[in-house]
């Protein structure tokens, strides 16, 4: 084919859309092209690309802001709009044979533009997109939909482009591979004392804090294998914002934690660097890596055939760095481990124990037969000739690829992850069905890894500053039974921040909303864990201004009741029958119910027998709900004389279940026959 | 068409005189009222085994072995039926030049069709949840009462000029103001407002009919007095020309609502469902508009008022916003069911309440 001599790139924002664009680029290429990049002015792009030698223009553009209406969107809107015209007169000026594009939010002003001018039939040539992640975001959704073809690195995208997808794989740099290891020594400000096993644990140039803390968290666990092992850190480039200065971060943290005797004995297995600018140098000298899930370091790592403890960033749109890592880690080339989010100070911070993290990676390299197997599992992995499918693909050839195998992939790709709506309603069927007692998470969700990812994304809805969010995620944390997670749970249950004004003159109270309150009250209940910080809760939440909040702390209490202390079952009766006068007449009868179940004959029955009087039968029926159950455990005290005092509980009420009698009988009916059809 | 037929007949021949009373308001109301009941027994038992043997039934709730207590697989979409004999009974009995007819009609249709549409949505999905979207219901909605307020302000309105913005309060002779700009907003708001109160208070057996038979009665009286020029002149009311053709209407309406009762009556064999509690909305609200009866709405239709209400306040302001109920439960009925009520002692004790309201409305036709 020959090739094409005006290629327009575009893509940016991060290095993981940058180098894949320069790949394609080349590969489309030859001698004589002549190449323009569009990037956006500071990003990833502004750096990489001159360095390749291209030149490089800029045009306006954000991220999408996600929520709407807000006027972060506003903002996106204008930039965006303002891009594509300067990205149109880019193309009109440059006059190029083909646009390709590969993704990133930098990429959409430009693909806009191309298509734009293609409707009016001011620009004649191909338009092609390359998606690296197995989630495709918002905007490659778009822009794909605009494109002739579009190119993805995992045959779970092709559903998302229909009619244009082309499973190519992801475009390598060429430099990455052929690097021996015992050249790669040479030219390093360290060195690796001979007969160890290297750890190359980096989070992309501007670093990852969850992977900088978890790493410097895991030296003192690893400090007893520090003859065997050798780390090396890539701490990453000071952000250009400010807000998180990677290696400075590191070094305090490291200070904090350990004392000088263990720093220098760390010293002895562990270098940290903010970057390193010939990363196939390090490549070559690892045994295995911890990285983040980008789709272009991920790649990179399987196809190097570099065994990889994966931990992938949550909450990105399309969820696509776990979609990334679960690929890999099907294939059998990786390991993953999720973040949790912690509150820390107020504020919400992803973190990975570092004793975890030592753990797998002492367990991993302790395991050579292990680790040679997911070493082999990475290349398998990789698509080879992503670039030579592009290449043909765009010349109209025949793809060497058979199209029927990778139909084949993408039947037998797993159904997308569940979102967090739809978990929830899962594992509410699955309670259903189960019983509220006989539930057990392990049963409905297998595997530990999956219910570690589900958990690590309840806990980070947690910490979103909307409530609807923390309200499903305080639910999924009780449905997962995340019992380590019972920290955060207390901290949203003691949070008292007042809402605004204008809320609470309509009947709001606190920041933490009155059904968040309440589900967070049940989630206590489904971790099943009493401390006495968990008591104090309880305590306190009997006289939540919310009446849903206190019924529910009531029947908490009833739930907790095995496992609760001497003190704190006396506090927690007191308030219990203080609750008996509650206004709201739901909260009067579970904290009779509840009363039936933690209190005795000197507290409970007086206040018990005394509901008689109440004005709502609901609750006095749940009185003698109370009652019974105090009976049932042997608690009423003397059964003398307790008849006759139950006498006032008038048995008359303002309601009663009425039946539909033919309903009965068919039921008889269909049970009847289902028995007798059973083959015995 | 009757009326039509009787003034052909004693054109040509005096012995046919006796059809002169087919020219009375009352007789020709009490046909109407009479027409759509007895229309109304014939078809619905019919109606109900065709709804049951499509399954057209009610999707409240997923079923698997058939409860003994609760109704699902009641069948909806009895007010279609309703909607029909209401729409039979007027053909037939109602003068249809009359220009106060078709916008009534017109709101019992569109409303009744949104209801049909959604129906059948939540039917197909097979869920009582995913029938149309709110927007959507919405929209249309919004588009018959912009229509219907148009139509008010054309040179085609059936009222005077004169009455064209003129809004009454209750107990006070006079309009409180004059003024197209102040008065259509007010009609686009309320026939949203009575278009879907209705539907919220539709969901115990027989909660929504009664009240609506009682509204609709009152409804009638008002539009009696306006169209009669000796009562409206004795009762200080503007005279509103041909306003009487819409007495049967209401007579109509009655008559449906009743036979509807028949059937709906607890336990109920039917429910109306949107089809059936929308169209009643559209219909209350056009009626109440055209006999200028708007803000008295607010009290003839406060249960229908007060349900909608607590449930937007409970929906919108309390569990979308503000994360909390506000009430144990909305709408009221449902809140009153949650202390303990019995759904039979809910619905008669909610009648009582409405028959009192619809009693204080047609005292203000003489206290004023």
């Amino acid at each position: 084919m020959t090739a094409f001599q005006r290629i327009l790139l575009t893509g940016g924002g991060t290095a993981g859309h940058v180098n894949p664009a320069l790949a394609i680029g080349r590969a489309l290429g030859d001698d004589r092209t002549t190449y323009l990049y569009v990037g956006v002015r500071g990003r990833a792009e502004a750096d990489v690309v001159p360095r390749d030698g291209m030149p490089i223009t800029f045009v306006r553009a954000s991220a999408y802001p996600g929520s709407w209406p807000s006027a972060a969107w506003l903002g996106f809107l204008a930039s965006t709009a303002a891009g594509t015209l300067k990205a149109a007169s880019v193309i009109r000026r440059f006059r190029p044979d083909i646009v390709v594009g590969t993704g990133g939010f930098a990429s959409a002003p430009t693909m806009f533009a191309a298509a734009l001018l293609r409707r009016l039939g001011l620009y004649r040539a191909g338009i092609y997109v390359h998606e690296q992640n197995a989630a495709p975001g918002k905007l490659n959704l778009l822009v794909g939909r605009l494109a002739d073809r579009v190119f993805v690195s995992f045959p779970e995208t092709l559903s998302a482009f229909p009619s244009n997808g082309v499973m190519a794989g992801y475009p390598l740099r060429r430099r990455i591979a052929g690097v021996d290891r015992r050249a790669a020594g040479e030219g390093l400000d360290f060195e690796v004392p001979a007969g160890r096993r290297v750890v190359f644990a980096f989070g992309g140039s501007q670093g990852a804090r969850t992977i900088n803390r978890a790493v410097v968290d895991a030296l003192g666990a690893l400090l007893p294998h520090k003859d065997r092992l050798f780390v090396i850190h890539g701490t990453g480039l000071r952000r250009g914002d400010g807000t998180y200065d990677a290696h400075a971060d590191s070094q305090d943290r490291l200070a904090a934690l350990y004392t000088a005797d263990e720093r220098r004995a760390i010293d002895s297995f562990y270098v940290a660097r903010p970057y390193f600018h010939e990363i196939e140098k390090i490549y070559a000298l690892a045994d295995l890596v911890v990285v983040r899930a980008g789709a272009g370091t991920l790649n990179e790592v399987a196809a190097l055939g570099l065994p990889a403890i994966v931990i992938p960033k949550i909450n990105l749109p399309g969820e696509h760095q776990v979609m990334n890592a679960r690929a890999l880690a099907r294939s059998g080339g990786a390991v993953v481990l999720y973040e949790q989010t912690l509150t820390e100070h107020g504020r919400p911070v992803e973190h990975v124990d570092g004793m975890l993290l030592a753990h797998e990676i002492v367990a991993l390299l302790a395991d050579a037969e292990g680790l040679r197997r997911m070493g082999q599992a990475g290349p398998a992995f990789v698509r080879h000739d992503a670039l030579d499918i592009i290449r043909r693909s765009i010349a109209g050839e025949e793809s060497s690829a058979s199209p029927s195998a990778d139909a084949v992939a993408v039947a037998a790709s797993p159904a997308a992850l569940p979102g967090n709506a739809a978990l929830l309603s899962r594992l509410e069927r699955a309670r259903g069905a189960a019983g509220a007692r006989g539930f057990d998470v392990r049963l409905a969700i297998p595997s530990a890894a999956d219910r570690a990812y589900y958990t690590s994304r309840a806990t980070s809805l947690v910490a979103s500053r909307f409530w609807e969010s923390r309200n499903l995620g305080v639910k999924l944390i009780g449905m997962l039974q995340a019992r380590e997670c019972l920290p955060l749970v207390v901290a949203l249950l003691k949070d008292r921040t007042r809402a605004a004004w204008y809320k609470r003159a309509l009947g709001g109270d606190f920041e933490q909303v009155g059904f968040v309150r309440r589900n967070a009250l049940a989630a206590l209940a489904r971790l099943g864990v009493v401390t006495p910080e968990v008591e104090a809760v309880l305590v306190a939440a009997l006289n939540d201004p919310y009446y849903e909040a206190r019924a529910e702390a009531c029947r908490a209490v009833t739930e907790l009741e095995p496992h609760l202390s001497a003190a704190g079952r006396a506090h927690l009766v007191a308030g219990l029958v203080r609750l008996l006068r509650d206004r709201w007449l739901e909260v009067a009868a579970a904290a009779a119910e509840a009363l039936g179940h933690v209190g005795g004959a000197d507290d409970a029955r007086p206040a018990l027998v005394a509901l008689q009087d109440h004005k709502f039968w609901l609750v006095r029926a749940a009185g003698l709900r109370g009652l019974l159950a105090l009976i049932e455990r042997g608690q009423a005290g003397s059964l003398e004389g307790l008849e006759e005092s139950l006498r006032g509980f008038a048995l008359t009420a303002t309601d009663f279940r009425p039946e539909f009698t033919i309903r009965t009988a068919y039921a008889r009916v269909v049970t009847a026959i289902a028995a007798r059809r059973t083959p015995s | 068409m009757i009326h039509l037929f009787g003034h052909l007949l004693e054109g040509g021949y005096r012995a046919y005189s006796i059809l002169r009373l087919l020219d009375y308001l009352s007789t020709r109301a009490i046909g109407a009222a009479m027409t759509a009941f007895i229309l109304m027994l014939v078809v619905m038992p019919r109606f109900i085994w065709y709804l049951h043997h499509r399954g057209l039934v009610d999707q409240t709730r997923e079923t698997g072995v058939p409860s003994a207590f609760d109704k699902a697989g009641t069948p909806v979409m009895g007010g279609a039926v309703m909607v029909g004999c209401v729409l039979a009974a007027c053909l037939l009995w109602c003068d249809l030049t009359s220009s106060f007819l078709w916008p009534v009609l017109g709101g019992l249709l569109w409303f009744g069709g949104i209801g049909l549409a959604d129906d059948l949505a939540k039917w197909r999905a097979r869920s009582g949840n995913r029938g149309m979207s709110e927007i959507r219901k919405l929209m249309l909605q919004g588009a018959f009462a912009a229509l219907f307020a148009a139509f008010l302000a054309s040179p085609w309105s059936p009222l005077p000029a004169r009455e064209a913005g003129a809004f009454y309060v209750p107990f006070v002779k006079h309009a409180l103001f004059t003024s197209e700009w102040g008065y259509l907003p007010i009609v686009f708001l309320f026939v949203m407002l009575v278009g879907n109160a209705v539907n919220i208070t539709d969901g115990l057996d027989g909660l929504a009919i009664v009240p609506s038979v009682f509204a609709v009665s009152a409804l009638g009286v008002f539009a009696w007095v306006m169209g009669n020029a000796i009562w409206a002149r004795y009762l200080f009311f503007p005279l509103l020309p041909g306003v009487g053709e819409l007495v049967l209407v209401c007579a109509a309406f009655a008559g449906a609502g009743v036979g509807f009762l028949w059937f709906n009556a607890y336990p109920a064999q039917v429910f109306m469902g949107d089809s059936g509690s929308l169209a009643i909305g559209g219909c209350l609200a056009t009626l109440s508009v055209l006999v200028k009866q708007e803000a008295l709405f607010l009290i003839l239709g406060g249960l229908f008022i007060a349900e909608a209400v607590t449930s937007q306040i409970q929906d919108k302001i309390g569990i979308k916003w503000l994360g909390r109920r506000l009430f144990y439960r909305a709408p009221l009925h449902h809140q009153l069911q949650h202390t303990g009520l019995a759904e039979t002692k809910v619905v008669i004790r909610l009648w009582i309440v409405s028959l009192i309201l619809t009693l204080v409305a047609i005292a203000t036709v003489k206290l004023r």
